[in-house]
């Protein structure tokens, strides 16, 4: 079963500073591997052979990710600029998709601050998804997902092709070692640009500004013990908490 | 044996650690054609390294010709200011000299943004980029390096170069150095302040990519043996303290105080004034290069380059590192490419280390300013001169409606209120033109 696992897409929104004027510095953040794109990728292992597996990445990010965890091959869309619009995003990601051909799979990490990229995958692709799934394997020519309903766990049995995209319930255990490093440098990654698959990429979404949210001041009492629990203490009287 | 050896290596060499003297290294080796992992401990390039002086940089044009266009180079230092702080005055002598933009002498770098071009540009030449990785041990056969150890996992090569760094586990674990005395090693609390670069170019009268370079002694450090340091990025400021760790452990004070007390004050607040803070850190530095270098630097199968090697000097007028970094790793990578002809990586190796160190400006300088540390020992610098400089100024300036008395006696005079007497001044003069 052909599939790609999608991975390091979008930046993380830890390394932006927002500034005391309230606008965001991304402060040259590349792409980054989401904190879900270990445990799609643990999914998508368990759909399709090595052979069958492909990496797909987009943006500046270092492709050999994937390729140090056992991924035989990669693409990547090396000018795709990250962008606010998760439609924009995904339609890129959809190009490279089709670019690629013949896929049954698609595996993507369910990503809380991107949330729209792995649905609106599937529409541009025109399959079906099964999101925020924390399992997936082949069987019979079809694939069982396994998602949180609840306290239960509801098990899907699914028509290829389909995007699934994964919900890590833990973090990676074994961050790959040098041998595995070495060995993903020897590994081939496909390098395209947006021209190369026929994605223009416009960003659907233009920011007019940002702000600071409306935050409760901190107040430090500072200095001797005593007389700093005493202001604590009168000031949470001023607030009415005692 | 060798032969036998060699069979089931994973490559000709192993650097350690990504920094200035780690990825030149690795760069000439490889470009020499050599197979070369070069790897790192951080996620990201220089994501682990603080510098807080600027680079003299005109060693960079013999590995990369187009260095000063291609490299992200913040401002060329052609303005240099040395003072004396004390809490409401200063003493400052400033000196500023186009002739130092061409040929450019030294510049400020941002490391996050040198190291990842520099670890580009090993790429480039072939070198196999590992990051994220901590190497615990070194691997041995004998008395011979073959290659690293990082947890469970092994990498074997013909030989390893260590650039890890100022605390080199690697020369503590090869049994190359004990453990380094504190008085040897200070600390540096630094600051990176964003402002706009028109700002910039205003407060500090610097035009186009020029830029100043500030050292400071005496009140910035509140006396502990050490010195304020400023210099301007293209969009910001570094600014920030250095102190001998072992004067900082004896008077008992924070250096996170420190630095924001040097940055409150009222010479240096102005400088930074409306600026944001985009990054805060410490690291260990070396106080006395000399002393530290003055071990070996090799072993059969290892060499040791950069500050892993301590080859960091401060002259109290400008303080050296990165440039050292780079004399030391093309030092270290001719010895490499000749030990590969003759396959001989023993003593052999070791020696043409030295040797090439000795012959290049690395070695000379080392020699040269062997003294300076224990000359910027005296706590004369950081306390008494500053003071003693402000009051000769003050009395020569000040008019008060009554007479005024010449230069030489108003000189006089303060020193016989300072604890300094003219001929520990004078003898502290001659030592400093002998030792800087």
């Amino acid at each position: 079963m052909k599939t790609v696992i999608v991975y390091k897409w979008a930046r993380n929104p830890e390394d932006a500073a927002v500034r005391a004027d309230g606008t965001v510095d991304w402060r040259n953040a590349r792409m980054t591997a989401g904190e879900d794109d270990f445990a799609a990728l643990e999914a998508a292992r368990a759909i399709a052979p090595e052979g069958e597996l492909i990496g797909l990445t987009i943006g500046d990010g270092d492709a050999s990710w994937a390729l140090a965890r056992g991924v035989l091959q990669a693409v990547a869309v090396t000018d795709a600029a990250p962008l606010a619009d998760n439609a924009a995003t995904a339609a890129i990601i959809a190009a490279a998709i089709r670019r690629i051909g013949g896929v049954d799979a698609v595996v993507i990490g369910d990503s809380e601050e991107y949330s729209g990229v792995p649905v609106a995958l599937a529409g541009l692709l025109g399959w079906p998804a099964v999101a925020h799934a924390t399992s997936a394997e082949a069987a019979g020519g079809r694939i069982r997902v396994v998602r949180k309903q609840g306290r239960n766990d509801q098990t899907i049995s699914l028509a290829t092709p389909a995007v699934i995209s994964i919900a890590a319930a833990s973090p990676e255990k074994k961050v790959p070692g040098m041998k595995e490093l070495l060995a993903a440098r020897k590994r081939p990654i496909t390098r395209q640009t947006l021209a190369d698959i026929d994605a223009a990429g416009p960003d659907g979404v233009t920011t007019k500004g940002t702000r600071l949210p409306d935050g409760a001041a901190a107040r430090l009492f500072d200095g001797d013990p005593a007389n700093a629990a005493r202001q604590l203490v009168a000031a949470l009287r001023d607030e009415g908490v005692l | 044996m060798i032969e036998k050896e060699t069979d089931d290596v994973d490559a000709d060499v192993i650097v350690v650690g990504g920094g200035v003297a780690g990825a030149l290294c690795a760069c000439q080796i490889a470009r020499s054609g050599r197979q070369v992992i070069l790897i790192e401990r951080g996620g990201q390039p220089g994501s682990k390294n603080l510098s807080g002086g600027v680079f003299y940089c005109r060693v960079m044009e013999r590995i990369f010709p187009d260095f000063l266009e291609a490299a992200p180079i913040e401002r060329h230092i052609t303005r240099n200011v040395l003072c004396f702080l004390n809490p409401s005055s200063h003493f400052c002598i400033d000196s500023w000299d186009r002739r130092l933009a061409d040929p450019v002498n030294a510049v400020t770098v941002l490391r996050a943004r040198l190291d990842a071009w520099l670890l580009e540009k090993c790429e480039e030449a072939g070198v196999m980029v590992m990051p994220g990785v901590r190497v615990d041990a070194l691997l041995t056969a004998g008395d011979r390096v073959t290659g690293v150890r990082a947890g469970t996992d092994e990498l074997r090569a013909r030989m390893v170069v260590a650039a890890d760094g100022v605390n080199s586990f690697i020369a503590r674990s090869a049994g190359i150095r004990a453990r380094e005395p504190a008085k040897n090693l200070a600390v540096g609390v630094k600051s990176v302040i964003g402002l706009p670069a028109a700002v910039i170019e205003d407060r500090f009268r610097v035009s186009g990519n020029e830029g100043v370079a500030y050292a400071m002694v005496g009140d910035c450090t509140q006396g502990v043996a050490g010195g304020g340091f400023l210099y301007t990025n293209r969009e910001s400021i570094s600014v920030g303290v250095v102190m001998r760790l072992d004067d900082l452990d004896a008077k008992g004070v924070s250096s996170s105080r420190i630095h924001d007390h040097f940055l409150a004050h009222p010479a240096v607040a102005p400088l930074i004034k409306g600026g944001e803070l985009r990054e805060y850190g410490a690291h260990l530095t070396i106080e006395n290069g000399p002393a530290m270098a003055s071990h070996d630097i090799a072993r059969p199968g290892l060499l040791i380059v950069g500050d892993a090697a301590g080859f960091t000097l401060n002259t109290g007028l400008a303080v050296r590192g990165m440039d050292l970094a780079a004399g030391s790793a093309l030092a270290a990578a001719r010895a490499i490419d000749r030990a590969f002809e003759r396959t001989d990586f023993g003593q052999r190796m070791a020696d043409d280390y030295r040797a090439e160190l000795d012959a290049s400006f690395v070695g000379a300088d080392m020699k040269t300013y062997a003294r300076a540390p224990e000359f910027l020992e005296n706590p004369r610098m950081y306390e008494d001169y500053g003071p003693l400089l402000a009051d000769i100024f003050l009395d020569i300036l000040r008019l008060d409606t009554t007479p005024k008395s010449r230069a030489a006696a108003i000189a006089a005079a303060a020193f016989r209120r300072s604890p300094v007497t003219l001929f520990q001044a004078a003898t502290d003069m001659l030592k400093g033109g002998r030792a800087l």
